[in-house]
């Protein structure tokens, strides 16, 4: 530690997972994308603050959590299918225990498997009792930790915005969702996708957002250009603080050729015994109609350009993410000692990712950031651990200028959401969006409690069909058929109660029986579309 | 490690019960909407659609007994371990659902619109749609075989620049793809239609003679901008106080000019850096989406 303090970096991880609930059967697959998340990284994250403040180590980052996931960390029945998976996975592990004696390195990582998921029944279920938000709102209010909320259903402004209302009710549901769970209001955003507009300003301050995370040319091609670049935020007409991704940092950890996950001695994440164990041993453990897919026990390091990979090995990997903690360390006081010669004020590195890089992706990243977290802390350093709001605390002259429409998707605009693979799709989010304003002004303020149930189901099924999720899916071309079919019930749930609500002649069991599937924003009021 | 309570227990039987207790109720078909079917069954796909054993049926059946014999087998086994306590509990409840659920997109909301949208700086999107009342309509004033005898037009307006101009479409198409030239420009895009042989057309309500006909217009956007506005020439730059909202200005002399442009520097060797990069292996998956099926290689 030290007091020449030349310039900040600041950390913030994206924690997003479309809203996924299927209390009708146990069958669907998706719902391991939660399970996943929190066994790789979300209770890894935890561990990791929770060493970091235990060994007094003074840190910063930020998280968003977006609604639909502190909706799901907070479901009754998902925690117990969460519970489920846990216990398959423990069974397994022992399994494999008693099945890899014949190998002493494989042993040892059947024995750190079972270690590892025991552990996190126990951490799930004893010290955060099956609900993971206490356990961020925890560090949240101990100072470390500074949460960010989200678009309501992550819905994509940029395709959304041509109906104001709707990307102002994706505004207003996330900001409520955050109240809910973190009993504050939220200072800043992650725009879903970093998909910025600037009609979208307005709604934002309304809602109370003082910053929000853009993609770098957000910054640089912002207008007037901001004399910092990157490097320092800018404000835009409306009041919207606006901070752009540094280039340099997130090329180090993302690169698909020289980025940290890279390494050789880190987990390699596409063998699994779930696809190369025997069909009848591993058949439970698998999806319920007998296709393989990931079980979360990964043997093999990434060793190198072979298909003949060698056996993970725990203490290689810590050795990897100890030296390129050393890296970045080194880097960022680097680029801060260069950038200084041209800034007259403390420049700020900011760092976004997605959360589920880290441990899910990148099986070490949560390490990785415990160690250079500690580093930065212990040795002599230039910078500091700062989140956005506290830089707009301390620096709170901030130029004005409007940043440039972007989003963090490929090539940086709005291919990803919007191509030929998934442009049929938008007119439905339209028109639905149309509609519900419709219903909102023929129906303000109902004091008739299934009309008004009927209406707040319609503001959900819109939201969930908003999802920038199935848009992606589409385009990335993996679970395609699920991501349509999301589209279909929900339009399909909408136009179903949009008529029903017009003919006055509202099915309340068929109501009542989405609304228990799509479990989702249990206080939202659809008059935000009014 | 966890340990045996009673407690958790308890707080499993809870869960349990609040699974059960969840209303049974009756189907109630409502056929009124144009997009559901009441015939079809419920669970069309998933990612098991990519399966090869089809049969829902079955499916169900075999996950239930898989799931009770894994729960006796997890207590089995588990004896000596401290979770013994617990077990798997009931997730699925399908009989709690009687509705039975499919729909389908309509093609079209039969509504005549026009809605454009940017997908990069330089290409639009647009699409349109026209209503059956509107069709008729145009059918009674300019004749029968109108649509035979005139051509869709886009007209795409910019409003920053002040110019337009026009692309012929067809009517196969009910949306478009378009590139224009400028960037960082306000856009709106007029469809219309045009008498195929560059001749005129008679409205037979008013008696007039035309060689284009109006269908409808777009919303305006703006097209993002693409590159850094270096040429602005500014010479001043102002803050703005967020704390008191005070606003003050800052004047750009050549030092300061020289500065920046060492950090935009910096930002011009990264951008080289990202040309060198296989980006197609990278790009669709990364770092666009936190969705977990993402492929990150």
């Amino acid at each position: 530690m030290n007091n020449n303090i030349k310039g900040y970096v600041s950390f913030v991880l994206h924690a997003h997972l479309p809203f996924v609930h299927h209390p009708e059967s146990d069958d669907y697959l998706e719902e391991q994308w939660l399970f996943e998340a929190i066994s790789e990284t979300y209770i890894p994250l935890l561990k990791n603050f929770q060493k970091l403040v235990d060994e007094n180590v003074d840190f910063r980052i930020t998280m968003s959590m977006t609604p639909p996931l502190l909706w799901m960390l907070d479901n009754k029945l998902l925690q117990q299918k969460y519970i489920n998976y846990l216990l398959d996975h423990i069974e397994l592990s022992k399994k494999e225990v008693k099945r890899t004696v014949y190998d002493e390195r494989l042993n040892i990582l059947s024995k750190y498997y079972l270690e590892k998921y025991s552990e996190d029944l126990h951490i799930f279920k004893d010290i955060y009792n099956c609900n993971l938000i206490s356990g961020f709102k925890k560090f949240q209010d101990l100072g470390v930790l500074e949460i960010i909320t989200c678009g309501a259903t992550h819905g994509y402004f940029p395709i959304l915005y041509i109906n104001e209302k709707t990307v102002r009710a994706q505004i207003a549901v996330g900001v409520q969702t955050y109240k809910k769970y973190f009993g504050k209001q939220p200072r800043g955003i992650w725009l879903p996708e970093c998909g910025y507009v600037p009609e979208a300003d307005k709604y934002l301050r309304e809602f109370g957002i003082e910053y929000a995370i853009t993609e770098s040319h957000g910054i640089l091609y912002a207008d007037p250009t901001p004399i910092y670049g990157t490097f320092a935020p800018i404000v835009s007409p409306d009041g919207l603080i606006a901070f752009g991704r540094d280039i340099e940092s997130s090329r180090q950890v993302w690169s698909s050729i020289n980025g940290y996950p890279g390494d050789f001695n880190y987990r390699e994440f596409y063998r699994d015994i779930g696809y190369e164990a025997d069909y009848d041993y591993i058949k439970p453990y698998i999806a319920h109609d007998g296709v393989r897919v990931n079980t979360g026990i990964k043997y093999y390091r990434i060793t190198g350009k072979t298909e003949n990979k060698d056996y993970y090995n725990l203490q290689w990997a810590k050795d990897s993410a100890e030296r390129q903690a050393g890296h970045f360390f080194d880097s960022r006081q680097n680029q801060i000692n260069g950038l200084s010669l041209y800034m007259d004020k403390p420049p700020i590195i900011l760092c976004p990712y997605d959360a589920e890089l880290f441990g899910h992706w990148w099986y070490e990243g949560p390490y990785w950031l415990y160690i250079l977290f500690k580093k930065i802390y212990y040795d002599k350093c230039n910078f500091k651990l700062i989140t956005p709001g506290e830089y707009i605390d301390k620096f709170p002259e901030i130029q004005i200028s409007s940043p440039c429409r972007s989003s963090w998707g490929a090539n940086g605009y709005n291919e990803v959401w919007l191509n030929p693979t998934n442009d049929y799709v938008h007119k439905h989010l339209h028109v639905a969006g149309d509609r519900m304003v419709e219903l909102a002004r023929t129906y303000p303020n109902t004091s008739d409690k299934t009309l008004k149930f009927a209406l707040n189901q319609c503001a959900r099924e819109l939201l969930l069909a908003q999802s920038s999720d199935w848009l992606f899916i589409i385009t990335n071309g993996t679970m395609v058929d699920y991501a349509k079919k999301r589209i279909k019930d929900h339009i399909g749930r909408f136009t179903k109660l949009y008529y029903q609500i017009k003919d006055n002649n509202i099915d309340k069991n068929f109501l009542e029986e989405v609304y228990k599937k799509d479990r989702i924003f249990d206080e939202i009021d659809y008059m935000i579309y009014y | 490690m966890p340990r045996t309570t009673k407690e958790a227990k308890s707080k499993l039987e809870e869960a349990k019960k609040t699974v059960k207790n969840t209303s049974k109720t009756r189907a109630k078909e409502t056929g009124k909407t144009t997009t559901t079917k009441s015939t079809t069954t419920k669970k069309s796909t998933s990612s098991k659609a990519t399966a090869t054993k089809k049969s829902t049926t079955r499916k169900t059946t075999t996950s239930r007994t898989n799931a009770k014999r894994k729960a006796s087998n997890a207590a089995r086994t588990t004896k000596k371990e401290s979770v013994t306590s617990l077990k798997k509990v009931k997730t699925a409840t399908p009989e709690d659902f009687s509705v039975l659920e499919y729909y389908d997109l309509p093609n079209e909301y039969n509504k005549t619109t026009v809605k454009l949208l940017a997908q990069t700086p330089t290409t639009l999107f647009v699409y349109w749609n026209i209503s059956d009342e509107d069709k008729k309509t145009y059918i009674k004033d300019y004749g029968e075989n109108f649509f035979e005898i005139t051509k869709p037009v886009l007209i795409v307006y910019n409003d920053t620049m002040n110019y337009s101009f026009e692309i012929e479409i067809n009517d196969f198409a009910n949306c478009w793809y378009l590139n224009v030239n400028d960037s960082k420009c306000k856009y709106r895009i007029e469809l219309g239609r045009r008498p195929i042989n560059n001749g005129t057309i008679q409205n037979n309500s008013i008696k007039f003679n035309t060689n284009y006909i109006y269908i409808g217009a777009s919303n305006q956007i703006e097209s993002p901008n693409d590159h850094i506005l270096f040429d602005k020439n500014q010479k001043t730059v102002y803050f703005k106080n967020i704390k008191t909202n005070n606003i003050s200005s800052k004047s750009i002399n050549f030092s300061y000019i020289r500065k920046i442009g060492k950090i935009y520097n910096i930002y011009d060797m990264y951008k080289k850096f990202y040309k060198n990069e296989i980006i197609e292996n990278f790009d669709l998956s990364n770092p666009s989406s936190s969705n977990p099926s993402s492929t990150f290689k």
